[in-house]
């Protein structure tokens, strides 16, 4: 059965590549020095000089940044309490309450989406930043939800209870104590709801307004001209060399929860 | 006040439902302004109950719903998304599986290997769709390959094509296959494995009579993680297809944003989530799982 393995570690291999393929071929490509996809002509960094130069991409990447970060402040804080409330006290309703918590993840994002226009559009508010930001801030804490609740339940009450005894007070016990152990779950909630926020197109599309231009719907509407645009190109290596820095922060943060 | 305020600190202290509804309080508030009320609203506006000022009024309708199920096309587009859907979920299985089997029970290297995988995930969903645009056009890297070792004479035309949408789809929501199988084969305990082997099982039947069905949740989570956004997508279809790969997403998008008709989008809308709900409830009815593990 030596052959079977070696065929699922080929196959894996496989997919590997798959997965990356189009995206070590954009990096490629970034360094090309005519506009060209399919044949390198040479090596240039023009389309980096372009992307730095280029004031709308940089706006939209600090739209992103900011309205990613406020939401994923908002979510993690109501999915600490959240997932807290449902872990610990245990009540009937229980599974209601899941089914609630639940139900923004299993529906459709475009569905979801014009709900929120509809509810702008009729509360009469304008929308922007804030608005951009409390629609994702619905699939940012029901996420963090998940990742936190299994954390919790995973969780040794006696520490809690051990500092509590020792005198310390809820609030000590909470910042000093209960915190700390939580904190590779916080950081993985946190940066699910980045990620998801930062990445997200349908729903931001619904719900800003003329001002606010966000990465994403520029990535969108430059692909969607058709046109090759290297730049975009330049992006996504730097874009890809993030995610490398943001694998390397996950996975030390494994390590440390496997310690615990 | 401020012996009313501490009186009330010793109630909540002391009640311990008083604290769980303090803690839920917060987050219930926000889910039902930002996800009830919305849907609630669009209910509304599929049944003609608000006017043109906003209104609500009380004459419900269903003309809306009527229109969109004689539109034209329509039925034609919702069976498409759904197949799309199925065919995905299906791929995502056949391709998904032997990774995450390799990965949680083969290699040694597990956090690492799964790593790999993830590293494009964290790249964003539209350049990801973007590089595959610039890998199938008719100009890119695959036909100038193609071209240039002799296999073809002329470009192919993937692009806005069937096979696009396909190529799209299962590249971009592999992950979310892969993800909930592995959690579940990991926590595969070895020990049956001997047990079966002792009692008599070859490989190929301790594969579906314990491996597969004890993965079972996890191909059940993972198919509804793909299932679910695959057929309500919008970016693939709108970017690497044409109006042969037209999806319900796409129809939706345009209803709304250029047609602004916020009554018919609502009946569209609410009509493919009863769509998705009931596929899901069935298929879950089916597996036999009542709690799915996300």
């Amino acid at each position: 059965m030596k052959i079977f393995d070696k065929i699922l570690k080929a196959f894996t291999i496989l997919i590997l590549i798959f997965m990356y393929l189009p995206i070590v071929t954009m990096i490629g490509f970034s360094f090309n020095s005519s506009k060209s996809l399919g044949r390198f002509t040479g090596f240039s960094l023009r389309w980096y000089y372009q992307l730095f130069e280029n004031r709308v991409i940089w706006t939209a990447f600090y739209n992103s940044l900011t309205s990613a970060a406020v939401v994923t402040i908002i979510s993690v804080v109501l999915a600490l309490l959240i997932a807290n409330a449902v872990v610990r006290y245990e009540y009937r309703g229980g599974s209601l309450i899941d089914a609630f918590i639940y139900i923004p993840i299993v529906i459709p994002e475009i569905t979801e989406s014009l709900s929120l226009l509809i509810l702008f559009g009729v509360a009469g508010i304008t929308r922007g930043f804030w608005t951009v930001v409390l629609g994702h801030a619905t699939f940012g804490a029901t996420f963090a939800i998940v990742v936190l609740r299994a954390r919790i339940a995973g969780f040794r009450k006696s520490v809690e209870e051990a500092a509590r005894t020792l005198g310390a007070n809820e609030i000590q016990t909470f910042f000093r104590i209960t915190l700390p152990i939580l904190m590779p779950g916080v950081i993985a909630a946190a940066l699910l709801a980045f990620t998801l926020s930062f990445d997200d197109f349908i729903k931001t599309r619904f719900t800003t307004g003329p001002g606010f231009t966000t990465l994403p719907l520029i990535i969108y509407s430059s692909a969607k001209r058709g046109g090759v645009a290297p730049d975009i190109n330049a992006l996504s290596a730097f874009s890809f060399g993030v995610s490398l820095i943001f694998s390397a922060v996950r996975l030390f943060t494994l390590r440390r929860g496997r310690y615990e | 006040m401020k012996g009313f305020a501490k009186k009330y600190i010793a109630a909540v202290r002391r009640s311990r439902r008083m604290q769980y509804i303090l803690l839920l309080l917060p987050g219930m508030v926000f889910l039902a302004i930002f996800f009830m009320v919305p849907f609630f609203l669009t209910a509304l506006y599929s049944v003609n109950m608000v006017n043109r000022l906003k209104q609500i009024v009380f004459t419900p309708s269903l003309e809306w719903y009527l229109y969109a199920l004689g539109m034209e096309g329509l039925l034609t587009i919702f069976l498409r998304s759904i197949g799309y859907g199925l065919a995905t979920t299906l791929f995502c299985v056949i391709l998904g599986y032997p990774v995450a089997y390799y990965i949680a029970v083969k290699c040694r290297y597990k956090d690492f290997v799964l790593l790999l995988f993830m590293v494009p995930l964290w790249v964003s969903f539209l350049l990801r769709t973007y590089a595959l645009m610039g890998i199938l056009s008719s100009s890119g890297l695959l036909n100038e390959i193609l071209l240039g070792l002799g296999i073809i004479k002329e470009p192919l035309e993937i692009l806005r094509t069937h096979t696009a949408i396909f190529i799209g789809m299962v590249y971009n929501y592999l992950l979310f296959m892969v993800l909930p199988l592995y959690a579940c084969l990991e926590k595969l305990d070895v020990s049956l494995l001997e047990a079966a082997s002792t009692l008599g099982a070859g490989k190929i039947s301790t594969f579906l009579r314990v491996i597969l069905p004890l993965s079972l949740p996890g191909m059940v989570a993972g198919s509804l993680l793909v299932f679910i956004p695959a057929t309500g997508e919008f970016i693939i279809p709108d970017l690497m297809g044409g109006t042969q790969t037209y999806m319900i997403g796409n129809v939706i998008y345009s209803v709304f944003l250029y047609a602004r008709n916020w009554s018919l989008g609502s009946a569209i809308s609410l009509l493919f989530l009863a769509f998705i709900l009931a596929i899901i409830l069935v298929y879950l009815k089916y597996a036999r799982i009542k709690e799915v593990v996300f």
